[in-house]
């Protein structure tokens, strides 16, 4: 189909080099050549007479306690895989598999994870579970011989990711599940099945597939996690790659070398385990062969004492699962005497953890009051926490967006040049981030951009004051193309090639038909994606923790420091309650990004004339009352 | 109006078009028909420009348009999938070409409900979107999008196999009535026999990539040109060489009758030739029966009226009546083709 005009061939090699130059200038630039670096500085070591000595940090790597970073981590990763699939199989089949009373309510609590995670959610649950958290306190009230600091290191870390991880259960499993032929399951007990055996024969086969890529992704994440170790105090790798990059020669040997090594074997990790997937993925099992699925229908646990105890179980996780955030919203709104002692004070309640600041007297070490002004401050009038939302909001809001346009005008590319070998090069650029750790695509551009050297960029340093900004909107950008790309790239399949060919025949250009007939079809993806990105990015840590510039620091970066500044010389001292009440703000937006996505964005056209059609007939109804009523009165 | 002269179409390696000639004449229906793969919608893009083709030309009026940028063609296409814009309204869907063409509001307006009206969409309808509609009504949208812009020629692309058998019928002749009030020459591709030849003024039957056969309806289906047209068309007896002996066929030909050419025990006329046999089985369709005759050395396929007097059982004897001038006959060789 390839049409024969000699004019437009001109301008379509131009615009096709500039493409060229521009993918070359951002793939090299910004990925190959700063992630190289990192690797070859693996074996660049310096010996303090300026020799090189290429094997320093690997036989440092086996002589000292370095190793003890990476079992940690993978310790941390295959308790989770164990845990998690756990939990995360048992939320969704109580809600969606068995008929549990108050299922509705269970997959609410069951999905709060999907509107606060990261550094939110371990405050939180340290909030609740530390030394003098809230129901440690109470615990210790009840089994004064209890362990004070049961919730620290490993303990700590794999309890709450064990239930701040699920979120992907939630989503892909459910979704599997749904997928079910409910016939099969028919079948099945006409056959004369038990429940459970149908479970264990019929539905774990097909959720197969499912379950392991979840698995993988688990590995993934307990491998790469960095805010619950790095707060609850575990020694796994990221955290240790971020204070290693912050410290300096004066401090201990080659830190920098080391923190490169160890991200490196980070991304050998993730690498070969998502090639293992990818792979897996590819053998496309178990596709369902029925052409009418009847709907999946909850069944009943026959079985009274095995009813009771699924009951009971559900609901455990449920309060598992709800206490944090019932505690946080609670305490967001007490005073900070009351969070001080821990304790719900229901005769008062404030709403200054959110507005307005207040003066605080203490009592000095010389026994004498001072007063601090503006020392009790909520989260909109707090000058810090305010910074960081500020700066959080626009670097993610770049960012998203950013991602969302690199990804349309790839994808209009890879999908015109599907066959070709160009089309899959540029496609598997865009994935290649993927394959990274991002704490390994930050380390990278922390070090490598941290020089006036670098041409390409104009000889300035990135890392340098502002600039870190700009660094730290790549590595968000570059970190969300990959899923932006998966995202998108199906709802450009979505597109009927013969929606193309009729805009064109009605005269429409490639231009006017990509604008008005093609981007209206994929704008609502786009635009879920440029949401899922920014309420992913807007609460990120990992990423600007890397870069750890007081340029860049971010909300979640500001939470953090919340929790250990609270207090002292009579400054922040409703720190907590702030605390609280920003983990409450970050809930809201997430919810309502999430309800716009999920529940207004995925409507069509005529849902959408529909709705507006039932509002007018509503306003109708209400202005025909008034019309009505005067009609009364007249009479 | 619109000719196709040696048209050529190749797909890499695979040649989809064999040398393809086809002069549809001013307001004419003009239907290609074929099975699925044999070339007719590749023509019929071939026509929009949606595919360049290796050898040939086309010409709409004399005119040059082979290499004629698809969206300045002037070609009106309904698509079988209809290919309507889901987010738009019915009405931006229909606006959409004359907005392209950047005409005044006033007059896009004008534009869009006067064709409406004659495809009997509503103001109601228009405001609407597209997945609101039903099939039928969509399919209206597609034809009026489509004769908006005022082209010179339409071409549908199985517009009505998305419908159900119904709606396919009644539609059918309602395509029919606008085409005959439009005036307007139309190219219309279906693998529908039926279709094909109640619609249309002209036919061409598309095999493996070469047209068999040009001619109206009843050309088609009483002279078939080639085996092929003759089998593809209507349902067919072919005559053992036994039977066309009787006849005075040529028995090393192909020889072949249409079902309803063949009569159940009725008065023989001068030419007529009587085959005894017995009824082997019967299906009843009720608007007519058809009969399974066994002749002894070849069963033949027989269709009757169903008057609700002659009924014929199973095992029954009877007379088939034919005319030997109702066999078409072709020579051997062709089926190697």
């Amino acid at each position: 189909m390839s049409r024969r005009e000699p004019i437009r061939l001109g301008k379509n090699t131009i615009i096709k080099s500039v493409g060229f130059l521009l993918y070359i200038y951002l793939f090299i630039g910004f990925m190959v050549v700063p992630c190289f670096n990192t690797l070859a500085s693996v074996f660049s070591t310096v010996k303090p007479d300026g020799s090189r000595d290429p094997w320093a940090v690997i036989r440092f790597f086996f002589a000292g306690n370095m190793g003890r970073y990476v079992l940690n981590s993978l310790k941390l990763a295959v308790g989770l895989v164990v845990t998690v699939n756990i939990v995360g199989v048992s939320i969704v089949l109580l809600t969606e598999y068995f008929d549990i009373k108050g299922a509705k309510i269970l997959r609410l609590g069951y999905m709060t994870t999907m509107i606060y995670s990261g550094v939110a959610l371990v405050t939180g649950y340290l909030f609740l579970y530390a030394g003098d958290g809230i129901i440690t306190t109470q615990l210790l009230k009840i089994f004064p011989n209890m362990n004070k600091d049961w919730f620290s290191g490993f303990r700590a870390v794999w309890f709450t990711m064990t239930f701040a991880c699920t979120s992907n259960h939630a989503l892909f499993l459910r979704n599997a599940i749904r997928g079910i032929d409910y016939n099969t399951v028919e079948a099945a007990r006409n056959m004369g099945a038990s429940p459970f055996k149908v479970l264990w024969k019929v539905v774990f086969p097909t959720l197969m597939p499912t379950m392991f890529s979840l698995t993988v992704m688990t590995f993934i994440t307990g491998l790469c996690a960095m805010s619950a170790p790095t707060l609850l105090g575990y020694d796994s790798i990221n955290p240790e790659i971020v204070r290693l990059a912050g410290s300096s020669v004066a401090d201990e040997s080659f830190p920098q070398a080391r923190a490169a090594l160890l991200s490196v074997i980070l991304a050998m990790f993730t690498i070969v385990l998502l090639t293992v997937l990818s792979s897996y993925e590819s053998k496309g099992h178990y596709l369902s062969v029925s052409k009418t699925k009847a709907k999946l229908q909850k069944q009943k646990i026959t079985n009274p004492v095995a009813n009771v105890l699924a009951h009971i179980y559900a609901y455990v996780l449920f309060v598992i699962y709800m206490t944090p955030v019932v505690m946080i919203v609670l305490f967001s709104f007490q005073t900070y005497k009351a969070i001080r002692m821990r304790t719900l004070d229901l005769s008062q309640w404030t709403m200054l953890n959110y507005f307005g600041s207040r003066d605080y007297e203490y009592l000095t070490s010389r026994g004498t009051y001072k007063l601090r002004k503006g020392a009790i401050s909520g989260l909109f009038s707090n000058e810090a926490t305010m910074g960081g939302i500020k700066l959080s909001f626009v670097l993610s809001a770049i960012a998203a967006a950013l991602a969302c346009v690199i990804v349309v005008v790839a994808c209009s590319y890879i999908f015109k040049n599907r066959k070709k070998l160009s089309g899959k090069v540029l496609e598997y650029s865009l994935l290649f981030p993927w394959l990274l750790p991002t704490i390994l695509i930050c380390y990278s551009y922390r070090t490598f951009f941290n020089s006036e050297s670098v041409f390409y960029v104009g000889g300035k340093n990135l890392y340098y004051a502002e600039n870190v900004r700009l660094l730290i909107v790549m590595a968000y950008t570059v970190t969300k193309l990959p899923f932006s790309l998966r995202m998108i790239k199906a709802s450009f399949y979505a597109i009927d090639e013969e929606l193309e060919d009729a805009a064109r025949n009605l005269g429409s250009s490639p231009v006017w038909t990509f604008l008005k007939v093609k981007l209206p079809i994929i704008l609502p993806s786009v635009l879920a994606v440029f949401a899922l990105n920014f309420n992913a990015l807007f609460t990120e840590y990992d990423m600007s923790a890397t870069f750890a510039s007081s340029y860049g620091t971010t909300y979640a970066m500001i939470i953090q420091s919340m929790c250990a500044e609270e207090g002292m010389y009579g400054y922040n001292v409703n720190a907590s309650g702030r605390r609280c009440a920003s983990t409450v703000f970050i809930m809201v937006v997430s919810g309502i990004i999430l309800y716009l996505v999920y529940g207004v964005g995925a409507r069509d056209l005529g849902e959408r004339l529909d709705a507006r059609d039932r509002r007018r007939k509503r306003m109708e109804r209400i202005t025909g009352l008034f019309s009505r009523k005067k009609a009364e009165v007249k009479v | 109006m619109i000719e196709l002269k040696n048209i050529v179409v190749k797909f890499d390696n695979f040649t989809a078009l064999h040398n393809i000639n086809v002069h549809v004449k001013e307001g004419e229906f003009f239907t290609f028909l074929g099975p699925s793969g044999c070339g007719k919608t590749t023509t019929l893009r071939t026509i929009t420009g949606f595919i360049d083709p290796a050898e040939g030309t086309v010409s709409v009026k004399g005119r040059d348009i082979t290499h004629v940028a698809i969206e300045d063609r002037n070609i009106g296409i309904v698509f079988q999938s209809y290919a309507l814009f889901p987010t738009m309204t019915v009405y931006d869907n229909i606006a959409f070409g004359l907005k392209v063409k950047k005409l005044k509001k006033a007059e896009i307006d004008r534009k869009v409900r006067e064709i409406a009206k004659k495809v009997d969409l509503s103001d109601e309808q228009l405001a609407k979107a597209v997945s609101q509609l039903s099939g039928g009504q969509q399919q209206r949208v597609a034809i009026a999008r489509a004769l908006v812009t005022g082209p010179a020629i339409i071409c549908m692309d199985e517009p009505l196999s998305n419908l159900d058998a119904k709606l396919r019928v009644q539609l059918r002749n309602e395509l029919k009535r606008m085409q005959k009030e439009f005036g307007i020459t139309t190219i219309y591709v279906t693998h529908d026999q039926e279709e094909a030849l109640t619609l249309s003024d002209r036919i061409a039957v598309f095999n493996k990539g070469y047209i068999e056969q040009i001619g109206t309806p009843n050309e088609v289906y009483n002279h078939s040109k080639t085996e092929f047209v003759c089998n593809f068309i209507g349902d067919i007896n072919r005559l053992s060489p036994e039977v066309s002996r009787t006849l005075g066929a040529d028995p090393k030909q192909h020889n072949y009758i249409r079902l309803e050419r063949i009569h159940v025990n009725v008065e023989p006329k001068a030419t007529d030739v009587v085959l005894e046999g017995t009824v082997e089985s019967m299906e009843y369709y009720g608007l007519y029966i058809k009969y399974t005759i066994n002749l002894g050395c070849q069963s033949i396929k027989v269709i009757e009226k169903n008057d609700g007097v002659n009924i014929y059982e199973p095992g029954q004897r009877v007379k088939a009546v034919l005319n030997p001038r109702d066999v078409m006959a072709y020579p051997a060789e062709e089926v190697a083709k």
